[in-house]
């Protein structure tokens, strides 16, 4: 299997991902682990060790798990390592890295309409279910599916741009 | 057999919204990340939930003093409904605060019901109950028309300019 530099800039926003949900978004550490996921992966499609490349995602995590564990093990030399791992500080998105994208996303709300908006937190806010949303706006499923799809382009479209330009949405 | 995740939107959205709060059961949390490091598209589409969370969680009332007045706008168009966020959002923002000069800025309301008249007519209760005075500032046409039908604009008094709603409270010298 072989890797282009264009695959592994592909891969590192994904395993950074990855790595902050598991270690958190304030982890001073997350840059190495990450590095140090890659470089693990790199040398295993030199040496040709995935043999199916349908399960390069599979494969993938199961390197970061294991980089993540023995990072874990190292911060923890001194104590029992706890059998659930608890939830990392910093669950999400810090504030700085969506500060230049608080612009980008009032704007992405604002083409939605109110009664999108209102059904959009319903479901994803009031985490209501698709069901309790039809029965309490009369909407039809395909309405419904149109709204969700129509949020999600916009709002993909916002983080593929912000992506595009260095320094944005790092993580 | 592996999850098929690209074939339901919906289903794959409530995969996302609970894997993002860290609901998702530890083997389908597995194979969800399986699946989406070796797949840019269900990627991008983690990424845009969570900005579209963000969205949908910021606060819709804005606040900000002028002299000895607290004026409240919405940060987005908005419709004050029965069950809409905005109105409990309002109530909240009147009710858990202790400010006796209250203008609410309605410039950005299209829509109003009569629990939206209801939630009004609270927060004006409100204020007396606190000896305090609350107005409205900027009501759209269709608003202003339901102000006047239910004869609430005798009520709580209206204004088109900010300057003169401020003006109007009166400041301690």
């Amino acid at each position: 299997m072989n890797l282009s530099g264009d695959d592994i800039e592909k891969l590192r926003p994904k395993i950074r991902f990855k790595v902050c949900y598991e270690v958190g978004f304030y982890c001073p550490d997350v840059d190495d682990i990450v590095q140090e996921s890659l470089a693990r992966f790199l040398m295993a499609t030199r040496e040709e060790k995935i043999h199916n490349p349908l399960a390069v995602g599979a494969f993938l995590n199961g390197i970061c798990r294991n980089v993540i564990s023995e990072y874990r093990r190292r911060n923890m030399r001194d104590e029992p390592m706890p059998e659930v791992v608890p939830e990392p500080p910093g669950k999400s998105i810090p504030e700085s890295d969506l500060f230049e994208l608080r612009e980008a996303i009032g704007q992405g709300l604002e083409q939605l309409s109110e009664r999108d908006r209102h059904i959009l937190r319903s479901f994803y806010l009031e985490e209501k279910s698709k069901e309790e949303i039809l029965k309490q706006t009369g909407m039809s499923d395909e309405n419904f599916r149109v709204v969700l799809c129509r949020a999600k382009e916009r709002f993909r479209a916002i983080y593929v741009q912000h992506t595009q330009h260095p320094g944005s949405l790092r993580h | 057999m592996s999850m098929d995740f690209h074939g339901d939107p919906v289903r794959r959205e409530q995969l996302i919204l609970r894997y993002l709060q860290r609901r998702l059961e530890a083997g389908l949390a597995e194979e969800w990340e399986n699946h989406y490091l070796g797949c840019d598209e269900c990627f991008e589409e983690i990424r845009a939930t969570e900005l579209l969370i963000r969205g949908l969680g910021e606060p819709v009332v804005e606040r900000k003093r002028i002299k000895d007045v607290t004026v409240l706008s919405f940060s987005q168009s908005t419709q004050l409904l029965a069950a809409s966020l905005e109105l409990t959002e309002l109530s909240n923002a009147i009710h858990l605060e202790s400010d006796t000069k209250v203008l609410i800025d309605l410039s950005r309301v299209s829509r109003i019901d009569s629990t939206g008249l209801g939630v009004l007519m609270g927060c004006y209760s409100h204020a007396v109950k606190n000896a305090g005075v609350l107005k409205l500032l900027s009501p759209d046409a269709p608003v202003r028309r339901v102000l006047s039908m239910t004869k609430i604009d005798s009520l709580l008094q209206t204004f088109e300019d900010e300057a003169a709603a401020i003006a109007s409270f009166g400041h301690p010298a």
